[in-house]
């Protein structure tokens, strides 16, 4: 293990002092640490132009997803107890596209007529999963709740906007989860909390309780 | 994997009570994993359930391995070392003082060792967990906790702390998604969790005002030259 | 393109909240670059960079109602790409804890005598990856964007002595991981 620098030197490193401030026997090392600073690579990065053609599709779906209107009427105190949550996704080789997952939660029977048809049981709720993937042919959703099957649950997509949809009434309890995308990519939400699945890849959770959807 | 080992574990599992058939598990894993894969699952299966914990997570891992086109060889090794964290879980409800655990509650201590939270983690957060408080919910809101990224010992203070004050499950069940939110409005996931930390306990606050972002308030003043005149 | 690159970050974000959504690209192009840099030097790698830039970009519209300062969302973005630039190094920590950071900042060499520094820009950008987050992000605030001490305190939270100390382990570490190529 070579020794740190003089505090002398860190100084200098830090601007409180110059090269010709040090004492002749530290300009040496001194030399050596503006090098080492020196080669901080602080060229401009830029990255692809079509960052922002991506974001813009994925902002747009969001804004025109039931989950942000639902986030929007969220705001207003009612008497259903609603959670959410929309997750962006990246996938690797420049293939991109976006992923989120919404749960929709009617914990209790509401008193308005229309509202009661979303109460699946007294110990089932209804749980919207959403998952913006432009360019996906298919889309399905499994986990612990159909026994990892990746057809059970396919997700529709909404129009052309590249966002699939698909609800599920769960029994209460914790599940875990991923997207399955094109029949063979796992896509598990990065922003989501997610846990080690034992494979080299995350499994996302979500859990359904008597007080209502949650991200665990 | 040999059929013999097979035939133990079948033989195993039909003789334990309180667990899934042998017949089950084998039956369950038909069709979903390759052969190697559920005769060795039906053997460790057996052994788990020999030590009375939960067989059923040991059958969905297996079940998702072969879902995900995972090697045998790693779906093997994921559902061994699945019952080896339902095994440390066991040890550590015992410590606590829960001599026979329900099944969930074994799972939701395997699946906080899986996050990052300690054996001694578990137990003291299920020596916590009295009723009112159901122990598989305490452990699985820590376990997301340390899931988002807060520290293990900070994800257990703050469960803790929610306890000690007397929160509700529904308050506890938040944690997570106001972790999340905290660090939407741009804290780190310790930053958040001792900020609900405070609100729970009522300590003062301290978090950082403002500040200028990288390239706002000198966007053009050059690195720093340490050559000074 | 005149109107738009005039407007305030406030203006954007008022009409974006107001339901022109369209707008936000106002502010993609003027922060996606922007920020660029600090990610790239953050995660060792300008494709990663790149993915949570744009990740940060699109949580920053999914929560744009909480940008209480619409004038300080530079600021207020900022935090949210320092939290995931963050979060992706711990797991990358966790799935790849063996693997060096890539070489994706490394350019081609150059036969024109810049070869060595090219190198220990190489060698340097490999060494941070072996510091800690905190130290790695006080180098690059202070040596890549050129901050001082006192405003990275104030992004971090932390005091300028901590963070001092904090830089001169950085330095301490950095010298030995280069040992021979400076």
């Amino acid at each position: 293990m070579m020794a740190g620098y003089h505090p002398l030197v860190k100084q200098m490193l830090d601007g409180e002092l110059s090269l010709a401030d040090l004492p002749p026997e530290l300009r040496g090392e001194g030399e050596e640490a503006l090098r080492l600073v020196q080669a901080a690579d602080r060229a401009p990065v830029a990255l692809s132009p079509a960052v922002e053609d991506r974001v813009m599709a994925l902002v747009r779906g969001h804004a025109a997803s039931p989950a942000r209107r639902a986030w929007r009427w969220l705001h207003a105190p009612r008497e259903l107890e609603l959670r959410l949550r929309v997750r962006p996704w990246a996938v690797w080789g420049g293939a991109l596209a976006a992923a989120a997952v919404l749960a929709l939660l009617l914990s209790r029977p509401a008193r308005t007529p229309n509202s009661e048809t979303r109460v699946a049981s007294r110990d089932s709720v209804f749980v919207r999963f959403v998952l913006y993937a432009p360019g996906a042919r298919r889309v399905a959703v499994a986990g612990t709740f159909n026994q990892w099957d990746r057809s059970a649950a396919p997700l529709v997509p909404a129009g052309t906007s590249g966002v699939w949809t698909t609800t599920l009434a769960l029994p209460v309890g914790q599940y875990q989860y991923g997207f399955v995308v094109d029949g063979e990519r796992w896509v598990a939400d990065p922003a989501a909390p997610a846990v080690d699945d034992g494979f080299g890849r995350r499994n996302s959770l979500v859990a359904v309780t008597a007080h209502g959807t949650h991200v665990l | 994997m040999s059929r013999l080992s097979l035939v133990l574990g079948l033989v195993l599992l039909a003789i334990l009570p309180g667990t899934l058939d042998a017949q089950d598990v084998a039956a369950r894993l038909g069709g979903r994993v390759p052969p190697t894969v559920r005769q060795a699952v039906v053997t460790i299966a057996a052994g788990a359930a020999a030590r009375g914990l939960p067989v059923e997570p040991l059958v969905q891992k297996a079940i998702e391995g072969g879902a995900k086109g995972v090697p045998a060889d790693r779906v093997i090794a994921a559902v061994r070392s699945l019952a080896g964290r339902l095994g440390d879980a066991m040890a550590a409800l015992h410590e606590a003082g829960l001599a026979t655990p329900d099944g969930d509650v074994v799972e939701g201590g395997a699946d906080a060792l899986n996050a990052g939270l300690t054996s001694h983690d578990v137990r003291d957060l299920v020596r916590l967990s009295r009723p009112p408080y159901d122990p598989s919910l305490t452990l699985r809101v820590a376990a997301t906790l340390a899931a988002l990224g807060v520290p293990g010992p900070q994800a257990l203070q703050l469960v803790e702390g929610m306890i000690s004050a007397g929160r509700s499950a529904s308050d506890l069940l938040a944690l997570p998604a106001e972790v999340q939110a905290g660090v939407g409005r741009g804290a780190t996931p310790a930053e958040a969790a001792a900020g609900l930390a405070r609100a729970a306990g009522g300590s003062p606050p301290g978090r950082t005002s403002g500040f200028v972002p990288p390239g706002q308030s000198n966007p053009h003043r050059p690195p720093p030259n340490p050559h000074k005149p | 393109m005149g109107l738009e690159a005039e407007a305030s970050d406030a203006e954007v974000v008022r009409a974006v909240l107001a339901g022109d959504v369209d707008r936000y690209s106002v502010l993609v192009r003027r922060y996606r670059d922007r920020y660029a840099r600090y990610a790239a030097r953050m995660l060792g790698s300008r494709d990663v960079a790149e993915d949570a830039v744009q990740d940060a970009l699109v949580r920053a519209f999914d929560r744009l109602a909480d940008c209480r300062d619409p004038n300080k969302f530079a600021g207020w973005l900022f935090l949210i790409l320092r939290n995931r630039c963050y979060a992706e190094r711990r797991r990358r920590q966790r799935e790849r804890p063996l693997l060096p950071v890539d070489e994706g900042l490394a350019g081609p060499d150059r036969p024109d005598g810049a070869y060595d520094r090219r190198e220990q820009q190489r060698a340097l950008e490999q060494s941070l990856g072996h510091l800690t987050a905190e130290q790695r992000e006080v180098f690059v605030l202070k040596h890549v964007e050129g901050m001082a001490y006192d405003e990275i305190a104030q992004i971090t939270g932390a005091s300028v002595a901590s963070l001092k100390m904090r830089m001169h382990r950085a330095y301490d570490r950095l010298r030995d991981l280069m040992k021979g190529q400076l």
